[in-house]
């Protein structure tokens, strides 16, 4: 009897194991793919800004500045990109608002792309964001710190935006 | 952008042949995609299978359950459940779209199942309860396994923040604004009226609000008419208005959509004096799009949506008092009443099916992102395997 209570045990034990290890493996997943999506984005407009950098609507002094953001945006690890990105979005919010002048067709279409990218990469931040105070609130679960549950995965790097220069 | 058609599954929790606010936003958003050569399959319960239309599969018959204040007609159980994974294994699809996966019915169901690119969308606004923290630790490992949450309002989002401590991006419901937008005047509704639409019978819609206020209008504005339009019994409510005021009312039951258009173009003030239990305020956007001037409680959903009385104007809920000079002020400026439509009127666009559409389908892109398709989950496979299934 004794035997079959301990076996029970051991069973319940390593299904809670074994459904907590999914979980967070799931959960890692979602922060991947997020990220996969923000990182797009993010990429697409960098290659935007270096556009805007060589049009009509940029002055010499903004392109370089623009163009100086853009690479270091696109070049930054994990941990600094967020601050690399608000640099970027400050070099745009700039020169956009400082340029009455957005009359070309080619110009008047980069505008209004970054416009919509500005849009999906709020909305992707708050998704990634999401994804990562989830897996982190869940890795620092007792039974998963105490099992290492979370394996090798690396911790998930939360990201700061502010969203609001465009 | 390169536009690839995907294959696309929506679960509604509640049952297809009643109407409701959820049942008919799954309906114009399934058939949006389809129209956009998407291939959609909705997965809803129903009572009666052969009246359903052709994307719509029927995952058993709705129970009626009491449930937050009203009565919900949801499904769950061991055979809806299997059924739930059937749709799910045959469906091959990109992504699974979960309508109020927090109530416990079919997309609850669904999201334990499945696994891969999931959106889930909230709707209801709801206070904190204490219940809500004993049913958490069950929800959570669910609703977290969603890639993305949208809310409809603030309200809703806020909702989902109190209670599940998870964020959403707001989406806000669509409407057919080019449905509404040239309702043409017709002269026995127009002048010095006020308009109500909806089941009047509800407490919760607050006609009684109205009633109240009413004989304060009368003296400011001896020939104010009110018209209700909507099912339900009129007489009970009659009794309850001055019989020297009963003629004022005029009801006019259930109105089909074009009257409705030309109803709330026409009426002088369009009113909602509901006393809560709004997420969104469909109609209001829709009496927006109409161009009528609005008036309403400033209930959160109606103050998020009216842009905090920017584009209509607010009274203080349940205050018959308030909502009288709120009237009278209007009815007696036209100019006022028409500077507040005409503005409604351009932002209630934001609200078309096109705008929105587009916005959740954003979303479903970036959900779908990695490329993988929506599979049964991990867990299930391995009790599948175990109990020797095929999955």
């Amino acid at each position: 009897m004794k035997f079959v209570v301990v076996l029970f045990i051991v069973a319940l034990v390593a299904w809670y194991l074994s459904y907590s290890a999914t979980r967070l493996d799931r959960l890692h997943h979602r922060v991947e793919t997020s990220w996969a999506n923000l990182d797009g984005l993010l990429q697409r407009r960098a290659a935007i800004a270096i556009e805007i950098a060589r049009s009509e609507i940029s002055d010499p002094a903004s392109s370089m500045l623009l163009t100086f953001a853009a690479h270091q945006a696109r070049e930054a690890s994990v941990r600094d990109r967020s601050q690399a990105e608000t640099g970027l979005s400050g070099a745009l919010g700039i020169l956009l608002e400082n340029s009455n002048d957005i009359s070309g067709v080619i110009e008047q279409d980069l505008v209004r792309e970054l416009r919509e990218l500005t849009e999906k990469i709020k909305m992707a931040v708050a998704i990634h964001v999401d994804a990562v105070t989830r897996t982190q609130l869940v890795r620092k679960k007792l039974i998963n710190r105490i099992f290492r549950l979370a394996g090798t995965a690396p911790e998930p790097v939360t990201y700061e935006f502010e969203g609001d220069v465009l | 952008m390169p536009l690839s058609k995907k294959r696309i599954g929506i679960v509604c929790p509640y049952g297809w042949d009643t109407p409701g606010g959820v049942q008919s936003h799954v309906g114009d958003l399934a058939e949006y995609l389809i129209r956009q050569g998407h291939f959609v399959s909705v997965l809803a319960p129903a009572i009666n299978d052969e009246s359903l239309p052709e994307y719509v599969t029927s995952a058993g018959r709705p129970i009626s359950i009491p449930y937050n204040g009203a009565v919900a007609r949801v499904l769950f159980g061991p055979i809806a459940f299997s059924r739930v994974r059937q749709w799910i294994s045959q469906g091959d699809f990109d992504l699974i779209h979960l309508h109020e996966p927090a109530i416990p019915s079919i997309s609850l169901l669904a999201c334990w199942a499945a696994e891969g690119p999931m959106v889930g969308t909230f709707h209801a606004a709801a206070k904190r309860q204490k219940v809500t923290f004993a049913v958490a630790p069950f929800l959570e490992p669910v609703i977290e396994k969603l890639t993305a949450r949208i809310a409809v309002s603030e309200a809703a989002r806020e909702t989902l923040t109190e209670h599940l401590e998870t964020d959403a991006i707001v989406v806000p419901n669509g409407i057919y604004a080019t449905r509404y937008s040239d309702g043409a005047l017709d002269s026995q509704w127009s002048g010095n009226t006020i308009g109500f639409m909806g089941r009047f019978e509800e407490p919760r819609k607050g006609l009684a609000v109205l009633i109240e206020a009413l004989p304060q209008i009368v003296t400011q504005i001896p020939d104010i008419k009110i018209f209700v339009a909507g099912p339900g019994d009129s007489r009970e409510i009659l009794k309850q208005i001055q019989p020297s005021l009963r003629s004022r009312f005029t009801f006019l039951g259930k109105i089909s959509e074009e009257e409705k258009a030309n109803f709330l173009a026409s009426v002088g003030i369009y009113i909602a004096p509901n006393t809560g239990g709004e997420s969104f305020g469909i109609i209001l956007a829709e009496a927006l799009a109409a161009g009528a001037s609005v008036v309403a409680s400033d209930i959160p959903a109606f103050d998020s949506l009216l842009g905090h009385g920017e584009y209509g104007t607010l009274f203080e809920s349940e205050n018959p008092q308030d909502l009288a000079r709120k009237v009278v002020t209007l009815l007696h400026d036209a100019e006022l009443r028409k500077g507040i439509a005409h503005k409604g009127k351009s932002y209630a666009q934001g609200f078309d099916w096109d705008v929105v559409a587009d916005k959740i389908y954003d979303v479903y892109e970036m959900a779908m992102v990695g490329g993988a398709k929506v599979t049964l989950s991990s867990e299930n496979r391995a009790w599948n395997k175990f109990l020797g299934r095929q999955s």
